[in-house]
């Protein structure tokens, strides 16, 4: 085909405007996207990019079964961001006809609102059906001003259990109380911050992170919730029966030293935290100081034995119930005239251990308290640990002695007494009690162990400690099957320059006792009608224990034999 | 005449390729922006089913409650605890 002379003209004019276009398009593209380019991206930036805080992901919590006792779950929080009073009235009005606010809630909003605030939080962490009913009033109705922001609700599904080993934590996240509290930093994670590109739509295109969010590491207790759910049951029922103020049991694994639970009553709702009184959030196991009584003469009849200040079979005279020494007038609950060593701690004679702890000497008395670690902080991953109260061997009278000898002029914590009585069970050592088993996984070494005493002493004490429970003043603790050795104890209270007539009654004890596995004390505070320790804790000793031989799988060497083999 | 020809075909084929270019970079960059999207609803997804991961986990522990399961056992289904002597010890080598 012959193309004329006109046709080509015309057709180099049409390709002209293209060639011409094309290069204005191209002319404008380099300088849109080379020259300009940095003055376009600010102004996109403003216009499509929005920077936002992350907030991190608190670490979950779990149990020594690996069943959850904390996590925290995304939920939505509703606010206002208006400085209209009048519009944000209105919006209020629709908004407490759908959800539920208290009339503290309601005040606090009202406030701000008349205020002029820019920033107004309706609710926080927001229930499922709250925040459908906000989110249909907000899509229904013109409330442009009503927003809703993403954050983290702690949850504690097993509710009260183990309330005072976790604590709780604020509105904020912020651990208040317990294990949140104490390895907050561990757990709470590090937030960070995103750069979020949204087009012309408000759809995200890309995300850019500015500073990336750490997530809170996981922890791993020693607890166990099942032995954790009876024990806490078991010591309510208790304190309920005795009208008691308060009471904690520790459950502990002999050699190991993991504590399998931590009991303390009164106890509540973690979730329920910022409601709850300061007396309730005290953990009575490594809080509550008291004079630990007669559980004390396990500590004297351990230095005594080891300092060869007497042997197990040498006789005391207990002066038929009534001993004066110096200032000091102690008597025994039922009066003997002689007791043997052993005999003294089987029938737990105030006036015999007063006698031994005049042989064997307030230094070397004193010297073995310190090394049992009375007196000392514990190194457990819990807020407020008590030291407990030993005064130096200086400021000793002539009677400390005598009345160290049965438990008094000391306070001490539960906490320690376990630890203490876990020096007889795992053969002279002291164990270390802890609560954390790892961290994101993470085992933690042992804290170790350290010799005190001699295995031999050891035996000696276990052997009596057992015939305490088979004989002596902790019958009520005695188990079938399974041989328990323990100690009862019942402390009167110091008030107002007097001992009143308000005990603290305590059992402690290990078993099976021939090769102990776990180690459990028991404090009852200021029970009514029974006191003696033997009475009040040595039954929720023993009742506590049926459940873990059970739940344990524990034997005795007799059961062993005689068990079905396959 | 045919000094004339040359420079038209050399100025289309350069506007050829000069348009080709340009419309490669622009779908790259288009593709660019909608593996954005695609990667952004991806990661909102899984963020999505993290989050209901731990609401299922947290579910789960709720209805595992013992006070609940007890409550269960006991009353709806009438359990009771055993008695040390109801338990057969058995040992498997």
């Amino acid at each position: 085909m012959k193309i004329n002379r006109g046709e080509r003209r015309r057709a180099l004019i049409v390709f002209g405007f293209f060639l011409v276009w094309v290069l204005l398009t191209v002319g404008a593209l380099v300088k849109t996207q080379v020259f300009n380019y940095s003055k376009y991206l600010s102004k996109i930036k403003n216009q499509s990019s929005r920077i936002f805080s992350l907030h991190p992901k608190r670490g979950t919590i779990y149990d020594a079964n690996g069943d959850i006792l904390a996590i925290s779950i995304s939920s939505k929080s509703a606010f206002l961001t208006n400085k209209n009073k009048n519009q944000s009235m209105k919006i209020y009005k629709s908004v407490i006809g759908k959800i539920y606010l208290n009339t503290r809630e309601k005040l606090k909003i009202r406030k701000r609102i008349y205020a002029g605030k820019n920033f107004i939080w309706i609710k926080r962490k927001l229930t499922e059906n709250d925040y459908n009913a906000l989110s249909s009033i907000k899509r229904k109705g013109d409330i442009s001003k009503l927003e809703f922001i993403d954050e983290y609700k702690r949850i504690y599904p097993q509710k009260k259990i183990a309330s005072h080993v976790l604590g709780g934590v604020g509105v904020d996240e912020q651990g208040l109380s317990g294990i949140e509290f104490s390895l907050g930093s561990v757990i709470k994670g590090k937030g960070g911050k995103v750069d979020v590109q949204l087009d012309a739509r408000n759809q995200i295109f890309k995300l850019e992170y500015l500073e990336k969010k750490i997530p809170g590491k996981n922890l791993y207790l020693t607890l166990d919730s099942t032995i954790q759910y009876f024990v806490e049951k078991r010591l309510e029922e208790t304190i309920k029966k005795y009208k008691a103020k308060g009471g904690a049991v520790i459950v502990m694994d002999s050699k190991k030293g993991s504590i399998l639970a931590m009991a303390s009553f009164p106890n509540y709702d973690p979730a329920r935290i910022k409601y709850i009184s300061p007396g309730i959030l005290k953990n009575n196991a490594i809080s509550f100081l008291y004079y630990p009584g007669s559980t004390f003469k396990v500590i004297l009849a351990t230095s005594a034995i080891e300092n060869k200040a007497c042997g197990t079979g040498q006789i005391f005279n207990c002066y038929n119930g009534v001993y004066q020494i110096n200032d000091l007038k102690i008597y025994d609950v039922h009066s003997y005239d002689k007791l043997s060593f052993k005999d003294v701690i089987i029938y737990s004679s105030n006036i015999g251990a007063a006698k031994i702890g005049e042989k064997l000497g307030e230094k070397k008395y004193y010297r073995d308290i310190k090394k049992f670690g009375f007196g000392k902080t514990m190194n457990l991953r819990l807020p407020a640990k008590e030291r407990g109260i030993l005064n130096p061997v200086e400021k000793w009278s002539n009677s400390s002695v005598a009345y160290l000898a049965h438990g008094y002029e000391i306070f001490v914590t539960p906490l320690q007494m376990i630890r203490a009585f876990n020096v007889i069970a795992s053969g002279g050592f002291l164990v270390e009690p802890r609560i954390l088993e790892s961290i994101n996984g993470v085992r933690f070494k042992n804290m170790g162990k350290k010799r005190i005493i001699s295995r031999s002493t050891a035996k000696k004490i276990a052997n009596i400690m057992s015939d305490v429970v088979k004989v002596g003043t902790g019958k009520k603790a005695a188990v079938e099957d399974i041989r328990i050795a323990g100690k009862t104890g019942t402390a009167k209270k110091y008030r107002k320059g007097k001992f009143r007539k308000l005990y603290v009654s305590s059992f402690g004890g290990f078993f099976p006792a021939e090769d102990p596995e776990i180690t459990m004390f028991v404090v009852i505070n200021e029970p009514v009608g029974a006191y003696y320790g033997g009475d009040v804790a040595a039954p929720l000793f023993r009742e506590i224990s049926k459940r873990l031989i059970i739940n344990l799988n524990i034997s005795s060497k007799e059961e062993k034999l005689r068990a079905v083999r396959l | 005449m045919r000094k004339k020809k040359a420079p038209i075909k050399l100025i289309a084929v350069v506007a050829l390729v000069s348009f080709l270019l340009l419309f490669t970079y622009s779908s790259l960059n288009l593709k660019n922006i909608d593996y954005g999207y695609e990667e952004q609803k991806l990661l909102e997804k899984e963020r999505i089913l993290k989050e209901e991961i731990d609401i299922l986990n947290a579910r789960r522990s709720r209805l595992l409650d013992l006070e609940r399961v007890e409550k269960i056992a006991q009353k709806k289904l009438g359990y009771v605890y055993p008695e040390k002597k109801q338990i057969i010890k058995v040992i498997g080598d």
